[in-house]
């Protein structure tokens, strides 16, 4: 059994006669009563996405999961496919199971793959990985306009807000959680 | 990091105009201690503690959660209508959109008035700091316009669950009729336990999404400090404001009877024991300075940066703030 308290992101649980995956967790306190946590859950049958606020300290019951390292190889818009890094089986999923995650995805890139009863049902990235800027403007000293920050394509496409020093051809590390800039990469 | 001036510069220009909205209104502004020696009792938060040293001796002191002791206390002493915009701390609250353990507190008291002259307060002051009628948040549009809508807590349950809080006022009667409505109260150790289940499961998400919404008279259990309902006891003059489905403000006619205050907080002392949470000393010198306030008054706390984030339309506490803990933590 794990406490509510554990209920975060990427957490399989077992609940109202299902298996689900944390998708979102979020602190709540209504400040006059007990501490809560509002969770997203996606059903990993059906796909049905629900909110939930559970009391903290509630307990509930982790689903039997295991997490297998797999490698990310491409998709045809609406599967994407990856590779078994121990048995080189080859497995897909549906593109809105990948939902935001699919913006650092590029081919190569390891990740968990989530397996359910032994058949996969998600994936989960590191909380931090490093890309390559592709594009961004030479930051200008002083620019009112935009403050500290700019806007930068990493080797994946997706476009990052950036502190203005950071150039072309820079590898920085994102928080794949949010898709913010945490510092850059050594 | 990226610290985006921007932010900076849209914060400066709210605070400024929230500043300019209590000087119109000819509010007095104070300024209250982030150390405090005695915290308010709220039984659920948690706060930092640190030791003031000197020499051998050690004082205990407290990162304030809220300036609501102090302000009393000015109101006490004759001060009239004031406001503060201060930093406030609550330990552990981290890691949803809406929380950061460090955060501005703006909390104003007025006097020879009750919570409903609070409810004009709030329409008045964000439409100004808006500067329009509607307001786009998240995508959706948000209705200024007055009167903006109000519910009772007893409304809103029979609405959204068709239950009766004033029928089902103890433990074992709410637990069933909200079981009979197959709402889950498993883990609900007491009443408020499965009135916060339902609000936050069932009621919370339809709050304030068109238009801004008043949801008023809580549970007595549930406001301490307020004063009581005169119609029905079990209720007391208590709302909170909801905008875009996010809760913004809290406010209270102001209990003034010193002895109801007393006991009251002894309750709540018993409650924090119990939770295994910092047991604080009741404050005398509070509970004196109800005695001297002579007129009926109410306050409110509102969460400057939660407002800042439906102003600025911004959907993380983080995107509002320069040095979000949250970033720093993780």
């Amino acid at each position: 059994m794990a406490m509510t308290t554990d209920i975060k992101k990427g957490l399989a649980i077992n609940f109202k006669n299902g298996t689900w995956l944390v998708v979102e967790a979020q602190f709540v306190n209504p400040g006059k009563g007990g501490a809560f946590t509002r969770a997203k859950i996606r059903n990993l049958k059906s796909n049905q996405v629900i909110e939930y606020t559970f009391k903290a300290g509630e307990s509930v019951e982790e689903a039997d999961i295991n997490k297998r390292r797999c490698q990310y190889m491409y998709n045809d818009g609406s599967n994407f496919y990856f590779m078994d890094n121990d048995t080189y089986e080859q497995f897909s999923l549906p593109a809105d199971v990948i939902a935001n995650d699919k913006r650092f995805l590029i081919d190569g890139i390891e990740c968990y793959a989530m397996h359910i009863d032994g058949v996969p049902a998600s994936i989960e990235l590191p909380p931090k990985m490093d890309f390559k800027v592709t594009t961004t403007t030479p930051g200008i000293k002083g620019d009112t306009a935009t403050g500290g920050s700019k806007e930068a394509i990493i080797e994946t496409g997706a476009s990052i807000r950036v502190p203005l020093f950071v150039k072309e051809g820079d590898m920085i590390k994102i928080n794949t959680e949010d898709g913010s800039y945490v510092s850059k990469a050594n | 990091m990226i610290y985006e001036k921007q932010t900076a510069i849209e914060r400066n220009a709210l605070t400024k105009s929230l500043r300019s909205f209590f000087e119109k209104e000819k509010f007095l502004e104070v300024e209250t201690p982030i150390m405090v020696k005695i915290p308010g009792m709220e039984p659920h938060l948690n706060v930092f503690e640190t030791d003031f040293i000197v020499g051998n001796k050690k004082t205990k002191l407290f990162l304030n959660h809220s300036p609501e002791l102090q302000m009393k206390k000015l109101l006490g002493a004759n001060f009239g209508n004031i406001f503060t915009i201060t930093k406030t701390f609550r330990n552990g609250e981290i890691g949803g959109d809406t929380h950061n353990p460090e955060f501005t507190m703006l909390e104003w008291y007025r006097v020879k008035a009750d919570y409903k002259d609070l409810m004009k307060d709030c329409e008045k002051l964000v439409k100004t700091l808006a500067k329009k009628d509607q307001i786009i948040y998240q995508n959706h549009k948000i209705d200024l316009k007055t009167p903006w809508e109000k519910f009772s807590c007893e409304e809103l349950f029979q609405k959204y669950c068709k239950i009766s809080l004033d029928q089902n006022r103890t433990l074992k009667k709410f637990k069933k009729a909200a079981e009979e409505k197959n709402l889950d109260t498993k883990f609900c150790k007491d009443w408020d336990d499965i009135f916060f289940k339902i609000f936050l499961n069932n009621i919370e998400p339809h709050l304030g999404k068109g238009k801004p919404t008043f949801v008023y008279d809580y549970p007595s259990t549930q406001a301490a400090l307020a004063k009581k309902c005169t119609k029905n006891p079990f209720f007391a003059q208590r709302f909170e404001l909801y905008i875009g489905g996010i809760e913004i403000a809290n406010a209270f006619s102001e209990l003034t009877d010193e002895k109801e205050q007393k006991a009251r907080l002894i309750e709540e002392q018993k409650i924090r024991k119990k939770l295994k949470k910092t047991i604080f000393d009741i404050d005398g010198e509070f509970l004196a300075s109800l005695k001297s306030i002579q007129q009926n008054c109410a306050g409110i706390a509102l969460g400057v940066d939660r407002l800042f984030m439906i102003l600025m339309d911004k959907k993380k506490i983080d995107d509002v703030l320069l040095f979000p803990l949250n970033k720093i933590l993780n």
